[in-house]
């Protein structure tokens, strides 16, 4: 059986009661460790700073997981005009998306935590305008072909038609209203938890170092970077992962595939319990 | 979902390539921690023998999982690998305060957990229904994690959380401890996150289609791990020896050369046709 005789499952956009609850349960399960941890005197900061940190980075992540699916992601079709979207991957887009957000959000940092989160929503929002809006322009003037959706009538937004502008045999192509109005949105979400798992293992490392007899003269500084390789590291895992829950493409908000999002969440709140756990420990006191 | 497109069918089996790469990676940790416990950085350059080892295994497992069409492209994988394995690898490097010999088979071991749940909840949650899922994502942050303290021990001689997280100078006798300045202060951790993530998903993503063959795809495998072993020794004339930096940046040099020169003869094999075509013609002669 080759891939271009092979049917998409029926299933895939299905949702997994069964398997969900597990998931679910996993994180709790990961949560009371990282109380127990912390009551123990394994984790510093007593019992509720290992807790309250590994809840927002659980949030945080549930955040990414929430606005991949608004980032209109084409893929190669895309590339050649045959399908709507950013012609790139998932992984690819989210991770600009989030690491853009993050990288203003930790410029941002010290000057309190409403200041950093805003930060890094609006500098996530701003790289995935600027790639909408030039994606658009080489669309259109590069490539002369209009902005059409093939997965809806009516652009919802606007209530602008889509079909006469649609080629035959495409899906669409280019980057409709409510195509960029989702991607700077995904955008928004995307920066906006990279950011808060970023302040959330900041805040616990600083607090931790003492405990580590690291002070002094750059402490701050390894405090930065060990929180940003982990932000980075669970960012990724969580674009990927929801990258696999829309399986290739998707249009934006009005897309089909953007009901499939629930399962995304389950599967960011569990991924980043297990991850921001290990994270917490790699400063635990042996 | 679940169509399998055969990669390669001739060659070395999966298990082989794994067994190889794994002992690869373990037995080349192993000599340069042991030289590192001994006082000597000389066998620094083990860790970039280790990552291509792992490398190798990782390649592997992202062609059997990539064969099943998961729809979002091969590098996402690699990213997912390595974003897993720097989060195992940091845990690892702590627990070296009970000893440094445990800092490489605690990395595999907890890389290998995290890597389980996260395959089971791709397969399970996200509803991927790919047979070799679970294990392969498994196996994916085991190869991150091992590649990553290969090239983590390469920059810095050390593998230890209290070595790597500061850099020691002595000042007229005075010694100071900079964390600032440090693998992961100064952020170049990131860097070698990168480089590995590029060099785990670059060569099957290079090499695939139907003309793959699993020689090719492993040479170039070999020759992007030594590439980046190449700027992994260069940064690592901030923290080793001069002597073993430059151990370090020759061999990682000789090696890339061989395997380039090599995977252009194999990539000159299995082209249709070669022309040696110049890139100007001299049309006005």
């Amino acid at each position: 059986m080759s891939a271009i005789a092979a049917k998409p499952a029926g299933n895939a956009g299905a949702f997994q009661p069964v398997a969900s609850v597990i998931a679910i349960i996993l994180a709790i399960i990961f949560i009371g460790a990282a109380y127990f941890l912390g009551s123990s005197g394994i984790l510093s900061g007593g019992a509720m700073l290992p807790v309250t940190t590994l809840v927002g980075i659980i949030v945080g992540a549930a955040l990414i997981a929430f606005g991949v699916h608004f980032v209109p992601v084409g893929g190669a079709p895309a590339a050649m005009g045959q399908s709507p979207g950013i012609a790139t991957g998932v992984a690819m887009l989210a991770t600009g998306a989030g690491l853009a957000g993050l990288f203003g959000g930790a410029w941002a940092a010290s000057l309190g935590f409403g200041v950093a989160l805003a930060g890094g929503a609006i500098g996530g929002g701003l790289m995935m305008a600027i790639t909408c809006l030039m994606v658009n322009i080489s669309y259109v003037y590069g490539m002369g072909i209009p902005a059409a959706s093939g997965k809806v009538e009516k652009d919802p937004i606007t209530g602008d038609s889509q079909a006469e502008y649609k080629s035959q045999g495409t899906e669409g192509h280019g980057l409709p209203f409510i195509s960029y109005v989702g991607g700077v949105v995904g955008g928004l979400f995307g920066g906006l938890g990279g950011t808060l798992i970023y302040i959330e293992l900041l805040d616990f490392y600083t607090a931790s170092f003492p405990a580590l007899n690291i002070v002094g003269e750059g402490a701050s500084a390894l405090a930065v970077g060990l929180a940003g390789i982990f932000a980075i590291g669970m960012f990724l895992v969580i674009a990927v992962l929801s990258a696999y829950n829309i399986t290739g493409t998707i249009e934006g908000p009005h897309d089909p595939k953007f009901k499939r999002f629930p399962r995304a969440i389950i599967a960011a709140i569990c991924a980043s319990g297990i991850c921001g756990l290990v994270a917490l420990l790699a400063v635990a006191i042996l | 979902m679940s169509v399998k497109v055969e990669a390669s069918h001739d060659g070395i089996p999966h298990e082989k390539v794994m067994a190889m790469g794994l002992v690869l990676a373990l037995v080349s940790l192993y000599i340069a921690v042991a030289g590192s416990y001994a006082g000597y950085d000389y066998l620094a350059f083990f860790g970039g023998i280790a990552a291509v080892g792992a490398l190798i295994w990782g390649n592997s497992t992202i062609k059997r999982l990539c064969s099943y069409g998961i729809g979002t492209g091969v590098p996402s994988a690699g990213m997912l690998a390595f974003g897993s394995g720097v989060i195992a690898m940091l845990f690892a490097a702590k627990l070296a305060v009970i000893s440094p010999f445990l800092v490489p088979i605690a990395g595999l071991i907890i890389a290998l957990i995290v890597g389980l749940i996260l395959g089971w909840i791709s397969n399970s949650v996200l509803n991927m229904k790919i047979p070799v899922m679970t294990r392969s994502i498994a196996e994916l942050a085991a190869v991150g994690s091992l590649a990553l303290m290969g090239l983590t021990i390469v920059a810095t001689g050390h593998i230890t959380f209290t070595q790597i997280t500061s850099f020691t100078l002595d000042i007229l006798g005075i010694t100071v401890n900079m964390y600032d300045a440090s693998y992961i202060g100064a952020g170049i951790i990131a860097v070698s996150f990168m480089l590995g993530a590029i060099a785990l998903q670059h060569p099957f993503n290079a090499c695939l289609g139907p003309g793959e063959k699993q020689d090719r795809t492993n040479m170039l495998t070999i020759e992007c791990g030594f590439l980046s072993m190449i700027v992994m020794a260069v940064i690592s004339f901030a923290f080793v020896s001069m002597v073993a930096a430059w151990i370090s940046l020759i061999i990682a040099l000789i090696g890339w050369y061989w395997s380039y020169k090599k995977y252009f003869a194999l990539s000159k094999r299995d082209a249709a046709a070669w022309l040696n075509a110049k890139p100007f013609s001299d049309a006005e002669e």
